[in-house]
């Protein structure tokens, strides 16, 4: 899958990008560091990390929430960073839509669900006339699960998995072709994730979607995306095909990341050991750092020296599970 | 588990879209504002009571033709001075005139220059409030002639306008809303930024929504109760106000009957008949302090929490 990944077109591209954040003093804090990954047309594109990794920054840059303090973000090829021309604007809102992750936060709560979802419409006047407005509306809380009925009633009388729904109408009802998904399932209760990501993965099918999505979660991360790039400390440290990153975790703060992943076996769980991410395993030679491709569309954050090892590493590993 | 056993459960059907409906009756914001604000009896009673006080005083004085140059028994030293008794039921003043008649005349004029001004600073303050909170360019600047104005006495202010308008209802309403809007302003500001960066705010703006859409269907219904708060101190203060300026003589002038120029009149006779003064402040309260509850529960049925 990963060897004609060159043929894919791309469809966002974050090149070399930077996010800083104005402290008051002198000095800024720099969340994002060379930010450098392509997302292809139609993948599900997983951006994981810890708290405070800066993946939501990110995630939020692409949205143009976030100035990048530099590089630049391209989408079908168009710059969108900085300053774009009004037109463009409204081209790329349209386009690129959000899911956020607080599903109580993100809706008004004053406002009816019928205002909610055809916000975003009313804005760009993309409905023929009242009637055809109310059918997007219909039409859009059908396709998440909800009735129609629903379009009178606030926010505050659903439930956290039916306004995370209501959150995905009001990001369908604009038809786009983006959508960041910002841990869209971490707020929710554990018996209807499940639920939201089936509804997530329909839509995509259905409406030829792509997806960034912002997640903490590994095991959901890999049921849902096709590629994962783990970013730790505002840099992003491995990106690799989802099953590959699993089968051959290469950066040690990945295989950190993977052994905290609880596995629903007490027996195992008890004497498994976590791995605890130091980076003084990291070469200090200070050569310079940056993403090298150890495998095809496996890439790692890594210097020259640490490469050598990684392919080391990454072939073992192929040996053993080959033996297997 | 048994294999016989399983056969003994069958699935049970159900339809998914059954259990997305809603039970709960139908919920509408100002409907339930106002159940909740009529569901106390105090306040109602409190309610009603302002009403009569508000009719009453816009009607009586037109009956009564009350004026404060007008004194027909000024050579009637009978009529001079009397208790209150069915027949004066305020009693009379120093020129003979009726207490009663002053003080209605006195409430009329003091309710409107309140209402007007609060209407004014209100429908000024909000709107510019609302911009500047959103606008980080707008705030650098107007936090300046905040600064500035906010640091201008305001007798100063008032004394000055009065020489330069001349006394009457139109300079009074001037004085108490040329600078008084930038306040509410500040309020509204600090409010609109404390809630401008919340989610829903950033949703709004990732679905293209414009500053003033935002501002319309974002902001300005979270604040309703506050706002209503702020209304609630903003009426009793400026009849205070403007009952302190025409007792200092910059207000409505000698012509207009007042609360305060009443107060200022009869303050000289207080030791020998005190109820020429505490007639007038004992309305003052009334009108206030039943405005202010009236206005504070209003608040209290405009904010959702209440309404469970």
């Amino acid at each position: 899958m990963s060897n004609n990944a060159n043929d894919r077109e791309v469809i966002v591209s974050v090149k070399h990008v930077d996010i800083s954040f104005d402290t008051g003093g002198k000095k800024k804090f720099k969340a994002v560091s060379d930010a450098n990954f392509d997302i292809y047309k139609g993948e599900t594109f997983a951006l994981v990390g810890e708290s405070g990794s800066g993946k939501t920054t990110l995630g939020r840059a692409i949205m143009r929430i976030n100035p990048c303090s530099a590089g630049e973000i391209t989408f079908e090829g168009k710059r969108i960073s900085g300053k774009i021309s009004k037109e463009e604007d409204r081209n790329v809102v349209r386009s690129i839509q959000m899911i956020f992750q607080d599903p109580a936060a993100s809706l008004n709560e004053r406002a009816t669900i019928e205002y909610c979802v055809s916000e975003g419409l009313l804005n760009f006047h993309l409905y023929k006339d009242e009637n055809d407005r109310i059918a997007k509306v219909d039409k859009a809380l059908q396709d998440v699960g909800l009735l129609p009925e629903h379009k009178s009633r606030y926010p505050h009388e659903f439930s956290g998995g039916q306004r995370q729904r209501v959150g995905i109408a009001r990001a369908m009802v604009m038809e786009p072709k983006f959508i960041v998904a910002d841990e869209p399932i971490s707020a929710l209760d554990v018996s209807i994730r499940a639920q939201v990501l089936n509804l997530m993965n329909k839509l995509k099918a259905e409406k030829n979607l792509t997806y960034l999505f912002i997640a903490h979660d590994l095991s959901v991360v890999r049921f849902i995306a096709d590629r994962i790039a783990v970013i730790h400390l505002g840099e992003i440290v491995e990106i690799a095909d989802s099953e590959t990153l699993f089968e051959y975790p290469l950066h040690p703060y990945t295989t950190a990341l993977l052994s905290t992943v609880p596995m629903p076996d007490p027996l195992i769980e008890k004497s498994r050991k976590h791995k605890v991410y130091d980076p003084s395993v990291l070469d200090q030679s200070g050569d310079p750092r940056e993403m090298r491709e150890i495998r095809p569309g496996h890439f790692v954050h890594c210097t020259p020296k640490e490469y050598d090892e990684y392919c080391a590493k990454a072939a073992r590993l192929e040996k053993e599970k080959g033996a297997r | 588990m048994d294999m016989e056993n399983t056969n003994l459960f069958e699935f049970a059907e159900f339809d998914e879209l059954e259990s997305e409906h809603i039970a709960a009756p139908r919920y509408s914001y100002w409907k339930s504002v106002w159940r909740t604000f009529f569901k106390n009896k105090f306040t109602v009673g409190v309610a009603v009571l302002l009403l009569c006080i508000i009719i009453f005083a816009m009607i009586q004085p037109m009956l009564s033709g009350y004026s404060p140059i007008k004194t027909p028994n000024i050579n009637n030293s009978h009529l001079k001075f009397l208790k209150p008794s069915l027949e004066h039921i305020f009693g009379t003043d120093h020129v003979g005139n009726e207490v009663f008649d002053a003080v209605w005349a006195g409430a009329r004029n003091s309710i409107i220059v309140s209402f007007i001004c609060t209407a004014i600073n209100m429908l000024v303050g909000i709107p510019i409030g609302a911009l500047w909170g959103f606008s980080k360019k707008m705030d650098r600047w107007m936090i300046e002639v905040y600064n500035i104005i906010s640091n201008v006495p305001f007798l100063l202010l008032a004394m000055i306008l009065s020489y330069v308008l001349g006394a009457g209802m139109r300079s009074l309403i001037i004085t108490m809303t040329c600078t008084e809007w930038i306040f509410v302003a500040y309020f509204i500001r600090t409010q609109v930024m404390i809630i401008r960066d919340r989610e829903y705010n950033l949703a709004s703006k990732c679905l293209g929504t414009g500053t003033w859409t935002m501002i319309v269907k974002n902001i300005l219904p979270y604040l309703i109760s506050v706002i209503m708060t702020y209304i609630s101190r903003e009426v009793p203060s400026l009849i205070s106000y403007e009952v302190f300026l025409s007792y200092m003589g910059l207000g409505l002038g000698t012509t207009n009957a007042s609360l305060g120029q009443s107060i200022a009149m009869y303050t000289s006779y207080m030791n020998g008949y005190p109820h020429l003064f505490w007639i007038p402040v004992s309305v003052l309260a009334i009108i206030s302090i039943s405005l202010y509850i009236v206005g504070q529960k209003l608040a209290d049925a405009a904010d959702p929490r209440t309404h469970m």
